[in-house]
């Protein structure tokens, strides 16, 4: 009998959305990445209103996951909180704290594991890929209501992970470099086995029987093992998104989470047809298009057989999801995105201004550390 | 044998015209190297042997090779070598005095009540028990108490450096050491005049000599970080050059301190913060010491060794230098313990009263300054600091270690084995 046999997808209404947040924990001193997360929250007092703080794997990041929302406002309002309870708990005890997908200069092998079952077995799994594992990425839970919707907008959406990418690059720096990629921080994601699409599968059960044969051969126990770009979440009865790097802001996140959660209204109002299978062939190049170029890339389309300018469809997207946006009261963070593109003044493209006109890296985190320590502006005025 | 060698020496001597006379004694230079090497040897191996902080080593080494015990190092010698203990005494502090973070302390008042518990604690405790129980006069106590009321701020920084130790132990450790640093030093400098009082009566001395110390060292201090300001400003960002600048000024800061007579340890200390204070731009913020600075470290804790009064103590000193040990260490430790409750969980702070323990090359440089003025007396009022001193060189390096460790902010060899 194995685990994935009565599997149930827990319902939940649809569209809710939740957020969660990785962070870099950075020492004010010379703005590297520092020892402090399980200090943090061993000293950290708060009610839980806003959503919850975790551990991840390495002693330099924290995660926050807010509460599951019905819409964007509130998602912005507790991404508020949260920032506004670590930036200031950090203060006190000389830590700094802020988004971007990658440390621009950390050395992957000083990082420390944190304590806990979890992360004792990824790295005895993993090796030192647990350490340079040390990426912060940014991922949002649209809640569907069955399983089966589960796996059908998974793959929908899987035809828009390079849009999410593009959307939220903020990682260019690596070991002091820069990458050349908008989002370098994927290609640490792409060292695991487990990590890539989800598999072509046509509804809930056809997935669970895909999961038993790979607990039966040993490759996965649950579904956490799955580093997927989306997969379902059967637990919280929602689809994940996981490319998005964490945005320098927060309100780049609570934009995100609007895109999200407007195109997944779009794609379950309108379903479009989908074709996993096809879409499997390029799915690999078109994500390395986005990491790669940004607004730059040049997606391959299998259906059309031709390539198209990204920040053109994106441009088209946003046009088609506007009035969905507008029904679930999420248009101002869409509307923000839309100017996005037209200026491609992404994340990453703020960091490598940074870097060029302070000439340092260490300046380039403080000024990240200070993008993060600003107040939200949705949250202000709604 | 060397009668045997002199003969051989002094025949090749008719022969080749240009050697010179047989050297009575070793150069300075070669008896240095060769303690270094005694230090880097001891220390590396108590290490490895028995998992002891290396500064135990280097301090043994002095010990052993000082007048106290062996005297291959003997006073001259210690003398020839005292500018290059200052040398990394000085940039020891210079980065203690960078780590004096007013920020975080503007962000957390809490911290600087837990530094005045601490320090006003331990300067509190030891001046009554040197007044009550050893005798000393009040104002000897008082210097007692002022040399002793500090934390080791190169153990400590040496020490964090060593274990590669992160966190809020470690952090703490560091801030606090720093403002206890600042605290001793104006109280210092005013034990200073109340020695002059007491000791010449000197109502003129003594009111204008700690105005010099702390002035002097505030002006030598804020002029050499300016310039090194300045400079570095004209290097590129990051380079070896801003390095090369930070330590030049602070090898002319020391130097002007030696010259007009005000103690190394306070004008570093104070051109750190400043640094700090000053740079608005970040041009040094990003800058550290360089790794060689270890070496100065390995002199500073051989040289502080062996000036060590190890043979004027008596049982009865070294009972009396152990209860100061126990009254600072158990005054600190509940000046840590009774404050930021809130802000810091009781484990965490137990171990943070453990790692403000050490008592080290500060005290000893402290207790010399003072021996320079009035060497009869002090010779005996400065014996218990010294003898305190001499016995936590060996436990405080230690206990601070163990408390990086036991917080989980070291970052052991073994602690993550590979899989």
């Amino acid at each position: 009998m194995n685990a994935f046999a009565n599997l149930p997808f827990a319902t939940s209404r649809p569209l809710t959305l939740g957020v969660e947040l990785e962070l870099q924990l950075v020492s004010p001193r010379d703005y590297d990445l520092t020892r402090a997360a399980t200090d943090l929250l061993a000293s950290l007092h708060h009610d839980g209103r806003c959503g919850d703080v975790k551990l991840e794997i390495t002693e330099s990041m924290i995660e926050v996951n807010t509460q599951p929302r019905q819409d964007v406002s509130a998602i912005a309002a507790d991404l508020e909180g949260l920032r506004g309870l670590l930036v200031e708990h950090c203060r006190r005890n000389n830590v700094a704290i802020c988004g971007g997908g990658t440390h621009a200069f950390h050395r992957w092998p000083e990082r420390r594991i944190c304590p806990g079952e979890r992360f004792a077995f990824l790295n005895e799994r993993y090796g030192y890929l647990s350490k340079q594992f040390t990426v912060f990425g940014q991922h949002i839970h649209i809640g569907v209501t069955s399983g089966d919707e589960a796996i059908w907008l998974t793959h929908a959406l899987n035809m828009y992970v390079p849009h999410f990418v593009v959307l939220s690059a903020s990682s260019p720096f690596v070991d002091g470099t820069d990458t050349a990629f908008d989002s370098a921080r994927l290609n640490a994601v792409s060292a695991f086995p487990l990590s890539g699409q989800a598999p072509d599968v046509g509804d809930w059960a056809a997935f669970l029987d895909h999961m038993a044969v790979l607990q039966a051969c040993g490759v996965a126990e649950s579904i956490k093992d799955l580093y997927w770009d989306v997969r379902p979440k059967p637990e919280y009865g929602t689809v994940e998104v996981r490319v998005c790097d964490t945005p320098l802001t927060v309100d780049r996140a609570a934009e995100l989470a609007a895109f999200a959660q407007s195109l997944a209204r779009w794609l379950l109002r309108e379903r479009p047809p989908i074709d996993p299978a096809m879409q499997s062939l390029v799915a690999r190049y078109n994500k390395f298009q986005a990491c790669r170029f940004g607004f730059d890339a040049e997606l391959a389309d299998p259906l059309a057989r031709c390539k198209r300018p990204i920040a053109e469809t994106l441009t088209g997207l946003l046009d088609s999801l506007m009035q969905d946006a507008r029904d679930l009261g999420c248009d101002r963070q869409l509307e923000s995105l839309r100017r996005l593109v037209e200026s491609r003044q992404g994340d990453a493209t703020v960091l490598r201004g940074i870097a060029r006109s302070a000439g340092s890296l260490n300046e380039l985190t403080r000024a990240a550390t200070e993008f993060f320590a600003r107040p939200s502006r949705y949250h202000r005025h709604d | 044998m060397t009668s045997g060698l002199r003969s051989i020496w002094e025949a090749l001597q008719d022969r080749l015209f240009f050697l010179p006379p047989m050297p009575e004694q070793a150069d300075p230079l070669v008896l240095m190297a060769l303690l270094l090497v005694a230090g880097l040897l001891v220390g590396e191996g108590l290490h490895r042997a028995l998992g002891l902080s290396r500064i135990v080593g280097y301090v043994l080494a002095g010990a052993l090779a000082g007048p106290g015990a062996l005297n291959w190092l003997d006073r001259e010698t210690l003398a020839l070598a005292r500018p290059v203990a200052d040398a990394a005494l000085g940039l020891l502090l210079l980065e203690t005095g960078r780590n004096l973070d007013l920020g975080w302390l503007r962000a957390n008042p809490a911290l600087l009540r837990t530094a005045a518990a601490e320090s006003g604690l331990a300067f509190a405790g030891v001046f009554v028990f040197a007044l009550v129980v050893v005798g000393l006069s009040p104002a000897w106590s008082a210097a007692t108490a002022a040399i002793t009321m500090t934390s080791a701020p190169a153990v400590v920084l040496l020490t964090a450096e060593e274990c590669r130790a992160q966190g809020q132990v470690t952090q703490r450790t560091l801030l606090l050491t720093a403002i206890s640093c600042a605290l001793a030093f104006v109280v210092f400098a005013l034990v200073l005049g109340l020695i002059h009082a007491e000791e010449a009566g000197d109502g003129l001395n003594a009111l204008i000599h700690p105005l010099w110390v702390l002035g002097g060292g505030a002006l030598i201090g804020v002029l050499c970080a300016r310039l090194a300001l300045a400079l570095a400003a004209r290097q590129e960002a990051g380079g070896g050059g801003q390095v090369f600048v930070l330590v030049a000024a602070a090898l002319l800061a020391i130097g002007l301190a030696r010259m007009a007579a005000v103690p190394v340890f306070l004008s570093l200390f104070l051109m750190g913060v400043a640094v700090g204070q000053f740079d608005q731009q970040r041009v040094l913020a990003y800058t550290s010491l360089p790794q060689g600075h270890w070496i100065l470290a390995i002199v500073l804790f051989v040289v502080t060794g062996a000036m060590l009064p190890l043979e004027d103590a008596t049982g009865l000193m070294l009972l009396q230098a152990l209860g100061l040990i126990v009254v600072r260490g158990l005054a600190k430790f509940a000046g840590v313990m009774a404050t930021g409750k809130n802000d810091l969980p009781a484990g965490r702070r137990r171990l943070l009263g453990l790692g403000v323990q050490p008592l080290s090359a500060t005290a000893v440089f402290m207790a010399a300054e003072l021996a320079a003025f009035y060497p009869e007396v002090s010779a005996q009022a400065l014996l218990l600091p010294l003898l305190a001193a001499a016995v936590m060189e060996f436990i405080g390096p230690q206990l601070c270690r163990r408390a990086f460790v036991l917080a989980g902010e070291a970052a052991l060899p073994n602690r993550e084995p590979p899989p």
